[in-house]
């Protein structure tokens, strides 16, 4: 009785979810636009109840600055694996200083919702 | 024959390859977010929304992973609004707290006296590689007086945890 209750204490222990993005200090480099520099980041996706993310980009005093990728919200299923780029006027460049991604999620009864976000760097 | 299939037997176990199949991986100073418990609001009074056990709730518990010692620090924000709820004309008072419930190393206990507390923001700076669980409480109350119910409906509300390289 108490196996089957441990056991199902450890299932429940493991149902914890992540976010993960690396790298911690991204570098940019001039992209193939003249004028635009781009870095490349990876999303680790374990949460089962986030498969959409926000990426932003921020100044030191975390002002937004405009920037480009494929798609502002990306779709990440649940533990997989996404690389984005990201692109930045040259101009803007040494303003840069964080990029961010944020779990978007969906509406639940009664239950304070937990978003994370993870911020790396510029270099 | 005998002899023949010997000699094929070895001559063909000596002609094995042995093939490398390398596993790299890198170890990157990387911090993950881990939601262990989800957390959920008890309505242990018609005025009152709590995620303490008490009220029939479940505080929200976050593990933090740091991969690499003094590259990151994090910024638990609770909640002092709904991000939905039934039209609400009275007054809400959102309280709430953020603490270290328990730790991967033991020297991790300093965090908890040296995380800075702003309005509903505290931050903890994570000098230590390793994992530390953080518990998160939020409770509301409805009405000037205490005294008014919350309208029926669904309630939701957001906690936010950022994960900042240094």
């Amino acid at each position: 009785m108490y196996s089957k209750i441990s056991v199902i204490f450890f299932a429940l222990t493991l149902s914890a979810q992540a976010h993960d993005m690396t790298p911690a200090y991204p570098e940019f480099r001039p992209s193939y636009i003249v004028g635009v520099s781009k870095t490349k980041m990876h999303l680790f996706n374990k949460r089962n109840d986030a498969n959409f993310f926000e990426i932003s980009v921020y100044d030191e005093v975390w002002k937004s600055i405009p920037f480009a990728s494929t798609n502002k919200i990306i779709e990440v299923r649940h533990t997989k694996k996404k690389s984005f780029d990201v692109y930045i006027k040259d101009e803007d460049l040494d303003r840069v200083t964080y990029i961010c991604t944020k779990s978007k999620l969906l509406k639940q009864k009664n239950v304070p919702l937990i978003a994370t976000e993870i911020c790396s760097k510029v270099k | 024959m005998r002899t023949l299939t010997t000699i094929t037997f070895l001559l063909s176990s000596a002609c094995a390859w042995a093939v490398d199949s390398p596993i790299s991986g890198d170890v990157s100073a990387n911090c993950s977010i881990y939601t262990t418990t989800p957390g959920e609001y008890g309505n242990p009074n018609p005025y009152t929304l709590s995620t303490a056990a008490a009220s029939g709730g479940s505080d929200p518990i976050v593990r933090v992973d740091i991969g690499s010692a003094g590259y990151w620090k994090t910024k638990f924000t609770y909640p002092n609004s709904f991000s939905s709820s039934p039209v609400l004309v009275d007054n809400l008072t959102f309280t709430g707290t953020v603490t270290v419930s328990s730790v991967s190393v033991a020297s991790m206990s300093v965090y908890e006296s040296n995380k800075v507390s702003v309005a509903n923001t505290v931050t903890y700076d994570h000098t230590i590689a390793g994992s530390s669980w953080h518990k998160i409480t939020s409770q509301v109350t409805y009405g000037s007086a205490d005294n008014t119910a919350f309208p029926a409906g669904s309630y939701t509300a957001l906690v936010t945890i950022s994960c900042i390289a240094k």
